[in-house]
This record gives structure tokens, C-alpha cells and sequence, in this order.
């Protein structure tokens, strides 16, 4: 007994030294948020404003940025969770020649700053966006044209927004998802096909709860890390209806050094929250163990 | 299962945007909507930062009517270099706007050498606002080949600023000072008689393009090496004059004149202009017309109380005399080259180069109309603090760009970072400068 | 069809999603970046329009730079520092200690998460506050009172500083991917070996990590790959600097490549830093006796 109260000891004291560490910085962004007088430096608040917060909202488009944020990042875990789901699965099945190869490249393409690689991308990105302008052109009467590249549209729409981050995304998923795969035993697969399961309904009934510590995993790093892409959205959006949180950052920058650090922290606050809400949801999916099943 | 709610969900949301998007689409599409002959050609023009994003939405109504033209403001963002490179990558794929404006006089060589910038020089010197331009700023907007490919429709004028309050509780003269000695000697006094700082010139690496923009070219002129770009479009790096400026600068730092340790630091400008400056900790630094208004005027955070009073200027004093103000380009429009409306993207430059236009920015932004006949403008009069600078623009002096002219910034910057850390002397900075531009633009770029 | 062959072919088409939109999106510009490095391709000047080839010259340039070998021996040191050592042991502490029954383990989540949440501006801005400004900083204030000088903190220690951010940035990362690695340890291992009388460090050592073991070397691998990539943060903190001191890899592409708009230089330090990164791949996977 007294063994396992002083581990629950150590683990909550190291919590809180993390906790500490982690929290600390954000006193500056907490305090500066309310601060009608907000500087880059620590300071108690003279008066209390909720002015930021609403100017978000008001003056400028916090409700759509938020709004195209959710929508992408959203998009862009569904598609990454499924398509990294299938591709992990496989490439944990396979012995392919060319299945380390590829596994390697893509995670080691992560070195290759983005700045080498934007300009090859737009450029693909443009072609593709010229054949989805004929195609869309050939089907939608002129009027809607522009509203319709919007959403299918590869530069300046949410297809190609969502496709780009999942396609920068999908390389952690399928790892993350593949090495979970590995650990699965293969005995659940075969043990539901010795007792007659074929199809697709079978196998996922079986394969998709075993995986879900994996899935969940791979989903929450992937809202994560396109929550964060700053890059992405700034170079392929134009139009104002498309824009993502990280334009409404850089409003904060006003003339060419003063930098409204009360608006850049309340939008910093808000901009955390989904990222948290999202690890609060998933948390439950990455702490399923496996329960008994295939004894004897 | 909780996927497939997710993905329901998903989907769900996708078809609330979709509404959304269509709805507010339509309420933009027949502004924007398709580029044929027949309907209203759409003019996009890039721009950042939203005081200027404001003024520019200012001076569309007026210019649509006006040409017949449909104009669609695309925000970027806003930091320079995010800027430049969302512009640049656009640019090079062939996909950037019609209109937009390059960040320094220094951007525009190297724009013009990609191909990236339509020659506009006969639409220009036909224009009836040409001849307002001040001198100054057509010969900015001139290339070294004589065509006009950007125009430079507003100035950034800098000058020293200080504290006239201060100095003259002090008992200091605040007369103009003549040479760089008696401003040494004067920032000399203010430290033996105040204790505090008595001039800053912004220095080193953390301070980016400002060591050189803000700091080393505002001597430039009244040194022995006025110009550094020579005729043939080679860099004057190695003469007397460099380091004279840097002596400048050795002095200044050697003797506690100007603050080191925030320089040293990221955000390097916050404490000396916005924390010392106002606080009376520092007494002169170098800086622009913006500064009333937005660095210590009514609109800033640390304002200065009564700050066109308590705040004067100086021209930049010549080495052995003689007075220079220095003079830079700002709102530098520029027509893309593969834009499919260049004429009349060309029309619209033009209209944005109006009294009213530039107006408009000064009086968000805090620059200065390029234009004589803005001074005649009610709106512009209003500005009063930005008034008495336009009418000098004609004594103003400025530096001469060249392709690769951001290598020589970096290049003062890190000498002037050797400075900072005391690290070498002013002959020891300019062989880092030397050596820097040497490595990346080859050796025959110094002469 | 043999159940073989089907299966094959089912894996296959599995995988084609994946492959479409890494080929076209990371394959394809990686690739291109690839040839870039032989040229002499710019966004901007002459070398836009008329870009060449130039062959080695990139690479020559690079290995006779001393700076390169600094900014290389930088980020070996950051990337150890803060990756292979402050994360990994935050991160997995965490994931231990919060499977246990732990009071307001929402509060402790959130807390670790936060740092990986904020957006990097932010997070460049967060730390500037902390550390920059000599007697303004945060820091200052903290160990002033217990009595230590106020001190450009950048300045005195430039690359210890760096760890402890990017450590701060990153335990989120490591504790996520810890926690679902610990729970595809079925809990029937546990339950025996306690039963077989092995104390908690032995379990932790001859059992838990020997299964974690595949999750680490995950780790490793692209937490190494993302910290070499690194750049925003650590330049809007000390632009490389004090001499040098932080310049790590993604900083000295920038400054050499005046504004990283010279594609072809930078490409070619990219290309090195791909190099580097399937060193330290293959090094993990010696050490860590993991098979992929």
C-alpha cells in the first residue's frame, strides 16, 4: 500500500512541476488578453477589457475564420483518419519490396523545410486547379462559377486546402497507424474469418475498435498539427470568404514594428480552444486496452 | 460507431458551409463574377496590414466609377517577408494579382530582372499627376535601364527626433546640429548632464533591414561615399565613407551613448522607441514621419503628452557639414506582367496615385504624398504634423537600389552587430560588410 | 484468386488514396526541390527567369561554408537536447503518470497540450516575453526573487534556452503518442508479471519499455525530422545568434539564402539535411533493434 501511495505521489508531483512549466508562459498571454494597454512584457492589467475579444468578433471576421478553420481542419482529420486508416492497415499487412522505402521517404520528407517545397506545390496546385476550372466551367452555368471554384477549387477553395493538409498530414497518420497495426495481432483478423466474417462489416466491427488507440492517436496529431499549419492556408487562400485563423493573427500586426499584443492574445486564447476540446474528445480513444478475447 | 457520427457529422457541417458559401457567393458573384468581354473586367490588387487596407478601401469607390472597372482588395498577410514571399511564389507560378506594391525601393531591381513587372514609362509620363511628382520620387521610381517599371506614389522621410522638452530642461542646445562631431558632442552632453542615452542608431542583426534603412543610409548622403550603388550598378563598400559611418556608430556605442542590450535581443525596437523614448531614458533616435502619429502621438501605447511640441526634428547633419533628409519610396505600386488587364491595370496604378489616394494612406499610415499638389489638399492640411515635411521632400536625399541590394542590408546588419559586441572597429566592420556581400554576390560586386 | 493473391490485391487498393495524395502533394515537390539543387533557380532576380544548372556548385558552396558545419553541429546538439532527451522523458512521465488514478486529469491534459497548441507567432511571441528584455523578462522577475541578477537570458545561455522552449513545445507530442503506445500493452502482461513478484521499476524496464519500443523509435524518428525542420520559433527568439550560437540548420538556409528566395541554395541544404535525417533514422534503428 504505502508503495503505491508515494508513486501517486511522485506522478502528481512531477504533473504539477510539468504543469507549472507549461502553464507559466501563458500568464503574459492571459493577462495582455484583458489588458486594455497590453505590452510584449509581463504587467498587471490597470483596467480590465473585454474589448479584444469582441473586436474578434465585430470589427473583424473571427465567426468566419473560426468557422473555415473547424470546416478544413475537420475535413482534413476525416480524410487523413480514413485514408491513413486503409493505407496503415495495408502497409502493416504487406511485405512489399517497396514498403520501408516509401515508409522512410515520407517521414524524412518532414526535414525538406517548407519553404523548398511551397514553390513546387503552388505550382501543381495551379496546374490542378486549371483542370478543375474546366471541368467545373463545363457543368456550372457562369454565374456560380466562382462560387462553386470556391469550394472545389485547388488554389483559393476548401478542396484544396483540405487535400494539401491531409496530404501533410497522412505521413504521421499512417506511421502512427501502421505500428499500431503491428502490434495487433493478426489472430482477431483470422479467428473472425474462421467464424465465417467476410466482407467489409466483419473485419471493421473487429479491426476498427482494436485500432481506435491508434485512430485516435493519428486524428488527434493530425487536427493538431493542421490546427497549426500557418503556412498552407496563408499561400493558398485569397479570398476573404476563405480565410483561416492565422490571418486574423497577423492582424495584430499593425504598422511596420507596433503589434497589437491584446488582440494577438485574445485570439491566441481562442485559438487554442479546439486544439484542446480535440484532445479532450480523443483522450478516451488512446487509453483502450485490449481485453481479453483470444485465450485458449 | 463514433467514427461514422464524426464523419456524419462532418458532413454535415460541409453542407452547412456549402449553403453558407453559396449564399454569401452570390452576394459577391455578381460583383466578381465571370472575366468575360462582356461583363465588368475585375482588377485584383494584393495588400497588407490593415490601416492600409482601409485606406485603399477608401479610394475604391471613387476609382470603380471612375474606370469602369470592378476592384477586389486580396489581403495579405501582413509582415513583410510573408508578403513578399506569398507574392513572390505567386509571381513565379504566374498567378499573383494585377496590382500591387513592393515593401522597399530595394525589391523592385530584382522584380524587374524576374520579368515579373510590365514596363509602364510611356503611360506614366503621359499622366497629368506626372508632373506633380517630386523630383526625388521619379527618379526612385526610374530603373537603371530608364524605363519606369514601379511608381513610387508616396515618400518615407526620416529624420532624427528628440526631445525637445527634455533637452531644454537639461539646459541642452536644441539647435540643429551641424557636423557628426557636434551631434556626438551634443549626444555627449546629454549623457554627462542627464545620465540618460542621447542617440540611438537602430544596429545590429535582431533589427533586421532597420540597420541599414533606418540607420546606416541616413548618413550616406553626408559622408564621402554619398551614393553606394556606383553608375555601372557595382557596391562603393570600400571607401572612407563606410567607415566613417561605422566610426560614427563605434563612438556611439563605445561611449554609452545608445542603448546595446535590448539591440542584442529579438523585438529590438520595443524598449529604446517605446518604452525609453517616451519614458525620457533616450533622447534622440532616428526615425519617420510616422512616429508622431503612431510611435508617440495619441494613437500609440506610450504616447509622449503634447508630442508636436515636446518632439522635434533634425535633418541628418553631412559629416563636415551640410544638411540631408532621407527619402525612401513607399506604396511602390507595380503591374504584374502576365496580368490580363494591363492597360487598365495600368489606369488604375495611375488613379491610386491621385491626391486623393495618397491622402487617404497618409493619413492612416503616416507616409508622405509623392505628389507637390497634395499640399493643397484639405484632407492632407488636416495632417498638420505631417504638413511642414512635405514642403522639405525637395531638400531630401536619397540612395540609389540595385539588384541584390538586400545582401548589402545583412551585410550592415552583421557588421553592426560586430560593433554592438565590441567585438571589432569600424575599419574591422566594414571588412565584415565587404566580406559578406563578396561571398554572396561574387567579387566583382565591390569596387 | 487465391486468398493470398486477393488479399494482395486488397492491400493495394487500400493504399491508392494515400499513395494519389502523397505522390502528387509531398512526392512530386520533394522530387522537384530534388533537381532544384542543381540549379541556380531564384523567386526573384535574374536567375527567376533564366534559371540553369549548375551542377555540384550548390554543394560545393555549402560544405567549404564554415557556418554550414556550425549551424549542423547546432542542431545535432538542439535536436538531442530537446527532442531525443526533454521530450521524450516529459512526454513518457506524463503518459505513466496520468494512466494512474489522477484527480482533475483534465487540468493536467490541457495544461501539457497547451504548448503544442498555440500557434507559433504566438508561441515566438510567448517566450520573447519570458526571456528577452533583460530586467522586463518574466524570467528575470522569477529568479529575482530569489535573489539572481537580471540577464538577457538569450544572451547568457542561447542554446540551453532553445532546448527548454522547443522542449516546452513539444511534450504534448511525445505524451500523445506514448499514450497510445502504453495501451497496446495488453494488461494480461502486467497482471503476470506482477503476479510473478517483479516491482514496479522492473516491470518498467524489462516490460514496459522493451513494448514500447516501436512507439519510441516512432518517435524518434519524426520528432527528429520535425525538430531539424524547425525554424519560425527559434529565429523570431535569437535569429541564430548570439554568433552563431542557435544557428541551427533552418535558420542558416535563411540568412544564406538572403530571404530564402534563392530555390537553389536552399534546396541544396535541404537535400544535406534529408541526408542527415536518414543518418539518424538509420542510427535509431540500430539502437533501438526495431523492425519496420
Amino acid at each position: 500500500m504505502r508503495q503505491f501511495t508515494r508513486a501517486q505521489a511522485a506522478a502528481y508531483g512531477f504533473l504539477t512541476v510539468t504543469l507549472l512549466f507549461c502553464l507559466l508562459p501563458f500568464l503574459w498571454v492571459a493577462l495582455a488578453s484583458v489588458d486594455p494597454n497590453a505590452t510584449m512584457f509581463l504587467s498587471l492589467p490597470k483596467a480590465i477589457t473585454a474589448d479584444h475579444f469582441v473586436k474578434i468578433f465585430t470589427a473583424n471576421n473571427g465567426g468566419r475564420w473560426f468557422f473555415n478553420s473547424l470546416v478544413t481542419v475537420g475535413a482534413t482529420t476525416a480524410v487523413v483518419v480514413i485514408v491513413g486508416g486503409m493505407g496503415g492497415y495495408a502497409l502493416s499487412r504487406t511485405n512489399a519490396w517497396w514498403k520501408r522505402p516509401f515508409l522512410y521517404a515520407i517521414i524524412l520528407v518532414r526535414v525538406l523545410p517548407p519553404t523548398a517545397l511551397i514553390v513546387p506545390l503552388y505550382k501543381v496546385m495551379l496546374s490542378a486547379n486549371g483542370l478543375m476550372g474546366a471541368l467545373v466551367r463545363s457543368v456550372v452555368p457562369p454565374d456560380s462559377t466562382r462560387a462553386a471554384m470556391r469550394i472545389f477549387g485547388f488554389v483559393d477553395g476548401y478542396l484544396g486546402l483540405i487535400l494539401v493538409l491531409s496530404a501533410m498530414q497522412l505521413p504521421l497518420a499512417l506511421w502512427i497507424i501502421k505500428t499500431y497495426f503491428d502490434l495487433t495481432p493478426k489472430d482477431y483478423e483470422e479467428a473472425a474469418l474462421m467464424d465465417g466474417a467476410n466482407g467489409w462489416q466483419r473485419l471493421h466491427r473487429i479491426l476498427v475498435p482494436l485500432a481506435l488507440p491508434g485512430l485516435g492517436a493519428a486524428g488527434l496529431l493530425t487536427f493538431i498539427g493542421a490546427w497549426g499549419d500557418f503556412l498552407m492556408p496563408l499561400t493558398f487562400t485569397s479570398s476573404a470568404e476563405l480565410q483561416l485563423l492565422p490571418i486574423g493573427l497577423f492582424r495584430a500586426f499593425q504598422r511596420a514594428n507596433t503589434i497589437d499584443y491584446g488582440y494577438l492574445s485574445a485570439l491566441a486564447l481562442l485559438y487554442m480552444l479546439p486544439a484542446v476540446a480535440a484532445f479532450g474528445l480523443a483522450r478516451r480513444f488512446l487509453v483502450r486496452t485490449f481485453t481479453g478475447g483470444i485465450k485458449g | 460507431m463514433t467514427v461514422l457520427r464524426a464523419g456524419v457529422g462532418l458532413i454535415a457541417c460541409a453542407a452547412a458551409a456549402a449553403v453558407l458559401i453559396s449564399c454569401s457567393g452570390s452576394g459577391t458573384g455578381s460583383r466578381a463574377g465571370a472575366d468575360s468581354a462582356a461583363s465588368t473586367p475585375t482588377i485584383r490588387i494584393a495588400e497588407h496590414r490593415q490601416p492600409r487596407i482601409d485606406a485603399l478601401n477608401k479610394a475604391i469607390p471613387k476609382i470603380e466609377k471612375q474606370l469602369g472597372v470592378v476592384i477586389e482588395v486580396i489581403e495579405y498577410p501582413a509582415p513583410e517577408k510573408d508578403y513578399l514571399s506569398k507574392l513572390l511564389t505567386e509571381l513565379g507560378a504566374g498567378n499573383a494579382p494585377d496590382l500591387f506594391t513592393a515593401n522597399f525601393d530595394s525589391d523592385v531591381p530584382d522584380m524587374v530582372s524576374a520579368g515579373y513587372l510590365a514596363p509602364m514609362t510611356a503611360e506614366v509620363k503621359a499622366w497629368d499627376g506626372y508632373p506633380q511628382l517630386f523630383d526625388v520620387a521619379k527618379k526612385l521610381s526610374t530603373s537603371a535601364d530608364g524605363q519606369i517599371y514601379a511608381l513610387d506614389s508616396m515618400l518615407l522621410v526620416q529624420q532624427l527626433y528628440f526631445r525637445r522638452d527634455l533637452l531644454d530642461k537639461a539646459g541642452i542646445s536644441t539647435a540643429q546640429p551641424a557636423s557628426w562631431k557636434d551631434l556626438l558632442d551634443r549626444a555627449r552632453e546629454i549623457k554627462a548632464k542627464t545620465g540618460k542615452y542621447g542617440l540611438l542608431l537602430p544596429a545590429g542583426i535582431s533589427w533586421g533591414p532597420g540597420a541599414f534603412n533606418e540607420g546606416f543610409i541616413l548618413f550616406a548622403p553626408g559622408s564621402k561615399t554619398p551614393q553606394i550603388v556606383n553608375r555601372d550598378g557595382t557596391l562603393n563598400l570600400n571607401g572612407q565613407g563606410v567607415r566613417d559611418i561605422f566610426r560614427l556608430y563605434k563612438s556611439l556605442i563605445d561611449e554609452e551613448l545608445m542603448p546595446v542590450n535590448p539591440l542584442l535581443g529579438p523585438e529590438p525596437w520595443v524598449i529604446p522607441k517605446y518604452v525609453m523614448f517616451p519614458a525620457g531614458d533616450l533622447m534622440a533616435t532616428t526615425c519617420g514621419t510616422w512616429c508622431y502619429i503612431y510611435d508617440w502621438g495619441k494613437d500609440s501605447k506610450n504616447p509622449v503628452p503634447d508630442v508636436t511640441k515636446n518632439v522635434g526634428t533634425w535633418a541628418v547633419p553631412g559629416m563636415d557639414g551640410g544638411l540631408s533628409v532621407s527619402i525612401s519610396g513607399s506604396n511602390i505600386w507595380a503591374v504584374n506582367a502576365k496580368s490580363a488587364h494591363v492597360d487598365l491595370t495600368k489606369k488604375v496604378l495611375l488613379a491610386l496615385c491621385s491626391v486623393e489616394a495618397t491622402v487617404a494612406y497618409a493619413g492612416l499610415v503616416g507616409n508622405i504624398p509623392a505628389r507637390r499638389d497634395a499640399a493643397d489638399n484639405k484632407d492632407f492640411q488636416a495632417l498638420t504634423e505631417l504638413v511642414p515635411v512635405l514642403r522639405d521632400v525637395d531638400k531630401g536625399t536619397f540612395e540609389r537600389s540595385t539588384p541584390g541590394f538586400s545582401v548589402v542590408s545583412e551585410g550592415v546588419a552583421r557588421a553592426t552587430e560586430a560593433l554592438l559586441r565590441k567585438q571589432t572597429d569600424a575599419a574591422g566592420a566594414q571588412a565584415i560588410l565587404v566580406k559578406y556581400v563578396k561571398d554572396l554576390l561574387g567579387d566583382n560586386a565591390v569596387k | 484468386m487465391t486468398y493470398e493473391t486477393r488479399m494482395a490485391w486488397q492491400n493495394r487498393l487500400l493504399l491508392v488514396p494515400a499513395l494519389v495524395l502523397l505522390g502528387c502533394f509531398i512526392l512530386i515537390p520533394a522530387v522537384t526541390a530534388i533537381y532544384l539543387s542543381f540549379t541556380n533557380d531564384a523567386l526573384s532576380g535574374y536567375a527567376a527567369s533564366h534559371p540553369q544548372l549548375v551542377g555540384l556548385k550548390n554543394y560545393l558552396r555549402l560544405f567549404s561554408d564554415q557556418g554550414f558545419w556550425n549551424s549542423l553541429i547546432v542542431t545535432l546538439a538542439f535536436v538531442f537536447g530537446s527532442s531525443i532527451v526533454g521530450q521524450f522523458v516529459f512526454g513518457l512521465a506524463a503518459a505513466l503518470a496520468l494512466r494512474r488514478p489522477i484527480a482533475l486529469r483534465p487540468l493536467f491534459n490541457a495544461a501539457i497540450l497547451l504548448p503544442n497548441a498555440v500557434p507559433e507567432v504566438v508561441a515566438g511571441f510567448i517566450w520573447i516575453s519570458m526571456l528577452a528584455g533583460g530586467r522586463y523578462s518574466t524570467l528575470s522577475r522569477i529568479v529575482g526573487l530569489i535573489g539572481v541578477a537580471p540577464q538577457n537570458w538569450l544572451e547568457s545561455a542561447p542554446l540551453l534556452m532553445i532546448i527548454v522552449v522547443n522542449t516546452w513545445r513539444g511534450i504534448a507530442f511525445a505524451m500523445i503518442l506514448m499514450t497510445s503506445g502504453l495501451s497496446a500493452v495488453p494488461a494480461e502482461v502486467y497482471e503476470a508479471a506482477r503476479m510473478d513478484g517483479a516491482t514496479a521499476r522492473q516491470i518498467f524496464w524489462h516490460i514496459t519499455l522493451p513494448l514500447l519500443r516501436p512507439t519510441i523509435f516512432l518517435y524518434m524518428l519524426v520528432s527528429t525530422a520535425g525538430t531539424i525542420a524547425i525554424f519560425g520559433l527559434i529565429y523570431t527568439l535569437t535569429r541564430g545568434g548570439p554568433g552563431g550560437a542557435t544557428e541551427i540548420i533552418g535558420i542558416y538556409i535563411y540568412n544564406q539564402s538572403f530571404v530564402a528566395y534563392q530555390l537553389g541554395y536552399g534546396s541544396a541544404v535541404a537535400v544535406i539535411m534529408l541526408a542527415v535525417s536518414v543518418a539518424l533514422g538509420a542510427v535509431y534503428v540500430r539502437v533501438l533493434k526495431v523492425r519496420v
